[in-house]
């Protein structure tokens, strides 16, 4: 190499090498996990599922039922609320959005690409439990994501890595269509 | 690098440096797109409502005249997709493209989307308080001289129209103008007098001879749904079917459907059902057609002998109401019923008389409703000068066009699918009309409208709106509203509109002078106007010219080659009444002394973005009417010649004949059931081999076996070139032999592991044991494209004609249809349409349609091709696309041998993107179930995997498997032929499992050894007795398959 060719090539190398370096911590999939955004009303999962022992399926009502595992609608908490613990601020919170006629507008979690289709009630119905995927739910007082929900993460379970193993398709076309 | 001085050489290296830490320093920084997305709940939830579930309603669809019944499926509130009520007696489950078409018009993105009212020359928004207002002060007013007040309104069965005729006639006004834009007049006032009703419900399975003079029942012509598949089941009755031959100036694709064309002049129809009834000579005949005397005497000998015959006439020029007494007369197959949806419609020339009152000052108020008479009436009868004479107009209607324009006060009413009614198809039958879902936009049912301003006069009813009233009206009220409304229809009368105003004196200009007549027709799938604003439609290829986004003028290769023109020169088309330049497209079903341009395009850029593509067929027509009220479209003289400018055709046809490659094969009708069939009709090269026959079952020594011991497999059958020769061998599920991951047995010895895993059929899943396939039947398809409208609808595919959709960056191409012009449409099945014979030019010539769409192929070109493994053979037989893998490279298109892969060149499916195909809020239409591709994907025919995954996982929640025929794709179950059969052929209680061993059976491209999934029937061809038992056509074996 020609001493003027090197500083050119040299420094040219470096930043190839060095952006390559930075790319990279950004490849593989991309992913929500730990994202624990703040809800507009502060709904407590311990105090419904643990102390008032509510089932998931009470609220998130679809889950048996459909690809969407459903959010309760304002009426399922109005239910109750318009009379228990109507002291506490996010219950109060709650009746303002609900005096507006105004349904609460929650910040998605979890969240897997467009391309992929998730069905929730295959899996609720084959035993699968929400723990599994959403983590202990039920101690979360702010709910964060605890698994990426990343293809690679799925399929483990899919291909029979899990504990105790599940029986299920790992065709593309039974997700990706 | 030269040894020049230091200052270029630091220069680049200053350069360099600087751009090499910024662009790190841009990486740095990371690309987050994090955007938050929120989740909305329901306020109250609504009943029996899941979410990510679609909740079905039955309805009426209103896009033409028939009242056939849908089933709207809705999700989250939206309406996503429209099926036939299997229920309805009428269309029995099936929709046509314009059916389908209908959510586009509900999610128009040029409706109104509030009221409108005219201030300083404009139409501008504003509340329905306002307009209300207004339009109470107006009525007030005209109430002082009711005769001075008119109102249009579109033919429509049910209680709408009396309800108007109630509310008008009560404020002393005259009954409404009742337009059906697509009817023929002289027929309809011909069935009345000959049957007692307006539209016959045509019995082809009791005729064994059909004869139409212009009668185009499969594209148009009346109830085309029920029509078409009444045609389709008596045409499938083989050797008993009725043989069918067309009279006309132009072959429309109900032409292409039969079996000979007789190509009369424009206008004598009626010389030639003289000449069968016996009150005229063949030689008048002759003289007056143009038709050989030879060929006339031919089909009156026919006529004779073959009884009954059916003779059904349109008309279309100037004697069309002579013609259509002449045909019921001649008519040996009287209909017993009626479809009476089709009663109480009135002709054009109400309208027309209309506009000479508006010309001479008479009227003072004008209100209309759905109906476009500025864009449907040509010009030349005035009618739009004469409207801008009213002081004040009001429109009804729910998305702009010409008309509503003009208004003063637009209060837009709610489509169809937003609205209450009823409807009487058949007698004896009411089909129910409901909402589906809540209104798009700030729109009022028309009969709400009226409820609550006659409140303030005489009110229409002390009930507050229409719903109510209907309820009021039903046998058991509201509770057998709710019983009834699921299914649809419900058993009743309606009371029948009356219809009895007497006919205004017909008008009949001067043709003026050409040596062309002008023959312009009513689009297949766009009318007279009404679907130019859907996209589907646009951009659906007309079955006949395959032309879409663009007015063409068709005229016959011998008159091309004599005007010195070819496929896209411009000529200029004069009339007395005006002239357009329009690209030639050159069609051998058309005489040579006739030019042919389609209605419905070319309208005024008041009607919106997509409307506004192509030219105005009206505007060439000099006004004239025939004796029963209707316009004449055939009664213009042209002078053709050509300009010396050219267009590129807009078309999707790459070549009309087959060049010897079997693609669309056919038997004579007289070869069913002799064996005869199997060799009939091939290829050059798939003569020689036996086809793809397959056989259902697991046992694979079986079905050698059953291959041996089968005579009629072909004699020529011989050892097989390699194990697993696909003319030769079969196995069973329609897979391929050589495909070693789906049978490893055969895979040869180098393979390193038996493991199959979901390939093996004992895999748990049973995945294995399922071989998806589809059976097409080319005897039944008529080549309408329902199924191509289906499938849009179902799987989001994007239209790409629009002139913004073009390439931004350094276009080459522009305006209406340029994407299409560089093959980028996107539809994932097509009609083929191929024509054998006719090469002299002559009228004898077959046509031939296939419907291609991506195959499945056991062996597939496109699988071993991809870089990335993004597509690839599922274990069920399905040829999969995963479009996240997908990086662009279109080697899958590339080897793909039916041409059947599509590639997004643009953003159709990106809201960011300038060439987005859904503007708002055509996106509502969008099915969630299935992914909606962006630029760089490629995509194709899925056989509806979503709703094979839907079948499933219903089984799964069910604890059973998925029964035999449970679920069809879109496009099977819309086709009005009931040509498509979908399904597993590998369990022999499927449908399909036993169509794919018809006789007729075959594989396209069969010698390439691709293992198709979907299997053709081969089309029985109907040639004319004398002409078989006289050794003028080939017998089975050697029939031309496409030379």
């Amino acid at each position: 190499m020609t001493k003027q060719r090197k500083w050119f090539a040299i420094p040219g190398f470096l930043t190839l090498a060095a952006a390559a370096a930075i790319l990279s911590a950004y490849a593989g999939a991309s992913s929500t996990q730990g994202n624990s955004p703040v809800q507009p009303v502060p709904f407590p999962h311990p105090m419904h599922v643990q102390t008032l022992k509510m089932n998931c399926v009470y609220c998130h009502f679809s889950a048996t039922k459909s690809p969407d595992p459903g959010l309760p609608a304002m009426s399922t908490c109005m239910g109750c609320h318009t009379v228990v613990g109507t002291t506490k601020p996010g219950v109060q919170k709650l009746a303002s959005f609900a005096n507006k006629k105004e349904p609460v507008p929650w910040v998605r979690i979890h969240k897997i690409p467009e391309y992929v289709h998730f069905p929730h009630m295959r899996h609720v119905n084959a035993g699968v439990s929400c723990q599994t995927c959403h983590g202990n739910v039920q101690n979360m007082a702010q709910v964060s994501q605890q698994n990426s929900l990343n293809m690679g993460w799925c399929v483990n379970c899919h291909v029979g890595r899990s504990n105790p193993p599940f029986k299920a398709r790992y065709d593309c076309a039974t997700c990706h269509y | 690098m030269s040894s020049e001085t230091q200052k270029p050489g630091v220069r680049r290296r200053e350069f360099l440096k600087v751009v090499g830490a910024t662009g790190a320093a841009a990486t740095a920084i990371g690309c987050s797109s994090e955007r938050v997305e929120k989740l909305i709940p329901y306020f109250v939830s609504p009943d029996e409502t899941v979410p990510g579930v679609s909740t079905y309603y039955a309805t009426t669809c209103r896009e033409c005249s028939a009242a056939c019944g849908v089933i709207a499926e809705t999700r989250d509130g939206r309406a996503i997709k429209l099926e036939g009520n299997p229920d309805h007696p009428l269309n029995r489950g099936a929709l046509c493209a314009r059916g389908q078409a209908a959510l586009q018009g509900l999610y128009n993105p040029d409706r109104y989307r509030t009221p409108m009212i005219r201030r300083g020359g404009r139409l501008e928004k504003t509340t329905w308080d306002e307009a209300l207002k207004v339009f109470g002060e107006k009525l007030a007013e005209a109430r002082r001289n009711p005769v001075g007040v008119a109102f249009v309104n579109r033919h429509q069965s049910g209680g709408l129209g009396p309800l108007l005729t109630t509310w008008l006639t009560g404020m002393g006004m005259a009954p409404p103008i009742t337009i059906d834009p697509d009817a023929d007049h002289a027929a309809i006032a011909a069935n009345r007098e000959a049957y007692g009703f307006a539209w016959p419900r045509l019995e082809f399975s009791a005729a064994r001879l059909i004869i139409s003079f212009g009668a185009d029942f499969l594209d148009g012509w009346g109830a085309s749904v029920p029509q078409q598949l009444d045609f389709a089941d008596a045409r499938a009755k083989g050797i008993d079917a009725p043989r069918f031959v067309y009279v006309g100036a132009r072959r429309s694709l109900t032409g292409l459907n039969a079996d000979e064309w007789i190509d009369a002049r424009p206008g004598s129809e009626l010389i030639l059902v003289q000449m069968l009834a016996g009150t005229a000579t063949a030689e008048q005949a002759a003289q007056a057609s143009g038709v050989s005397a030879a060929r006339l005497t031919a089909l009156q000998q026919e006529f004779a002998a073959t009884q009954p015959a059916m003779v059904i006439a349109a008309g279309s020029g100037p004697n069309g109401l002579e013609l259509c007494r002449a045909a019921n007369a001649l008519n040996r197959v009287r209909p017993s019923t009626g479809i009476t949806s089709f009663e109480g419609s009135e002709p054009t020339s109400h309208l027309r008389a209309l506009g000479q009152r508006m010309q001479g000052g008479q009227i003072t108020m004008l209100m209309v409703h759905n109906v476009d008479p500025v864009y449907m009436l040509p010009r030349s009868s005035g009618f739009a000068a004469a409207m801008a004479k009213v002081p004040f107009k009001v429109s009804f209607s729910s998305i702009v066009d010409e008309t509503s324009a003009m208004a003063d006060l637009v209060l837009p009413d709610n489509h169809s699918l937003e609205s209450w009614g009823d409807a009487q198809p058949l007698s004896g039958v009411v089909s129910l009309q409901q909402p589906v879902m809540d209104p798009v936009f700030d729109t009022r049912a028309l009969a709400d409208v009226l409820i609550q301003v006659s409140k303030s006069g005489a009110a229409l009813t002390p009930l507050p709106d229409y719903r109510s009233l209907l309820i009021s009206r039903f046998p058991g009220g509201a509770a057998g509203l709710a019983a009834a409304l699921p299914r649809g229809i419900a058993s009743g009368s309606l009371p029948q509109a009356v219809v009895g105003r007497p006919l205004p004196a017909s008008v009949n200009a001067n043709p003026g002078n050409g040596d062309f007549t002008l023959v312009v027709y009513h689009h297949p799938v766009l009318g007279f106007g009404d679907g130019a604003n859907k996209p589907w439609l646009q951009e659906l290829p007309d079955p006949v010219t395959k032309i879409a986004w663009q007015t063409v003028a068709e005229i016959h290769p011998a008159t091309a080659k004599r005007l010195g023109v070819e496929n896209g020169d411009h000529v200029l088309v004069e009339t007395s009444a005006g002239k357009l330049s329009l690209p030639v497209f050159m069609y051998l079903g058309i005489r040579p002394d006739t030019v042919a341009v389609a209605a419905g395009r070319g309208h005024a850029e008041s009607a919106g973005r997509y409307a506004k593509a192509g030219a105005n067929a009206f505007d060439l027509l000099s006004y004239s009417e025939d004796r029963a009220g209707g316009i004449a479209y055939t009664a213009t003289r042209a002078r053709v010649t050509k300009d010396g400018t050219f267009s590129r055709l807009v078309t999707t046809e790459g070549s009309a004949r087959q060049h010897g490659r079997g693609i669309a094969q056919a038997v004579v009708v007289t070869d069913l059931g002799t064996g005869a069939t199997r060799e009939a009709g091939g290829s050059e090269h798939a003569a020689e081999a036996a086809p793809q026959g397959s056989v259902s079952g697991a046992n694979q020594e079986r079905a050698l076996g059953q291959k041996a011991a089968a005579g009629e497999h072909g004699a020529e059958a011989g050892e097989p070139e390699f194990p697993g020769d696909a003319s030769h061998e079969f196995l069973p599920g329609l897979r391929s032999p050589t495909a070693n991951d789906a049978q490893g047995e055969l895979g040869g010895p180098e393979l390193k592991s038996k493991e199959k895993g979901m390939y093996d059929p004992k895999h748990w899943s049973g995945m294995a044991n399922r071989r998806w396939a589809m059976a097409i039947d080319l005897a039944r398809c008529t080549g309408c494209s329902a199924c191509v409208t289906a499938c849009y609808a179902e799987n989001n595919i994007p239209t790409v004609g629009a002139d913004w959709q073009g390439s931004k960056f350094l276009p080459d191409r522009t305006g209406f249809g340029a994407n299409i012009t560089r093959s980028r449409e996107m539809s994932w099945l097509r009609l083929e349409r191929y024509f054998e014979g006719g090469e002299d030019g002559g009228s004898d010539f077959e046509t031939r349609f296939v419907p291609m769409l991506c195959q499945h192929c056991g062996n597939a070109p496109c699988e071993p091709v991809c870089p990335v493994y993004a597509t690839y053979h599922a274990p069920d037989g399905l040829n999969v696309q995963v479009y996240n893998r997908c990086v662009g490279t279109r080697y899958c298109s590339n080897n793909c041998p039916y041409k059947v892969r599509y590639f997004n060149w643009f953003g159709y499916g990106e809201p960011a993107r300038a060439q987005y195909a859904f503007p708002e809020p055509l996106n509502w239409q969008l099915n969630p179930d299935v992914t909606v591709r962006g630029k760089g994907v490629m995509e194709k025919c899925t056989f509806c995997v979503q709703r094979i995954r839907e079948a499933e996982n219903r089984a799964t929640l069910e604890h059973r498997g998925v029964e035999p025929d449970e679920f069809t794709v879109a496009c099977a179950e819309a086709c009005p032929s009931r040509a498509i059969t979908f399904g597993d052929a590998a369990d022999e209680r499927w449908s399909v499992a036993k169509l794919v061993n018809d006789e007729r059976a075959y594989h396209v491209f069969e010698e390439l050894n691709t293992y198709t999934a979907v299997v053709y029937l081969k089309k029985v061809n109907h040639p004319s007795s004398s002409l078989v038992s006289a050794g003028s056509v080939p017998s089975a074996a050697s029939t031309p398959g496409g030379h």
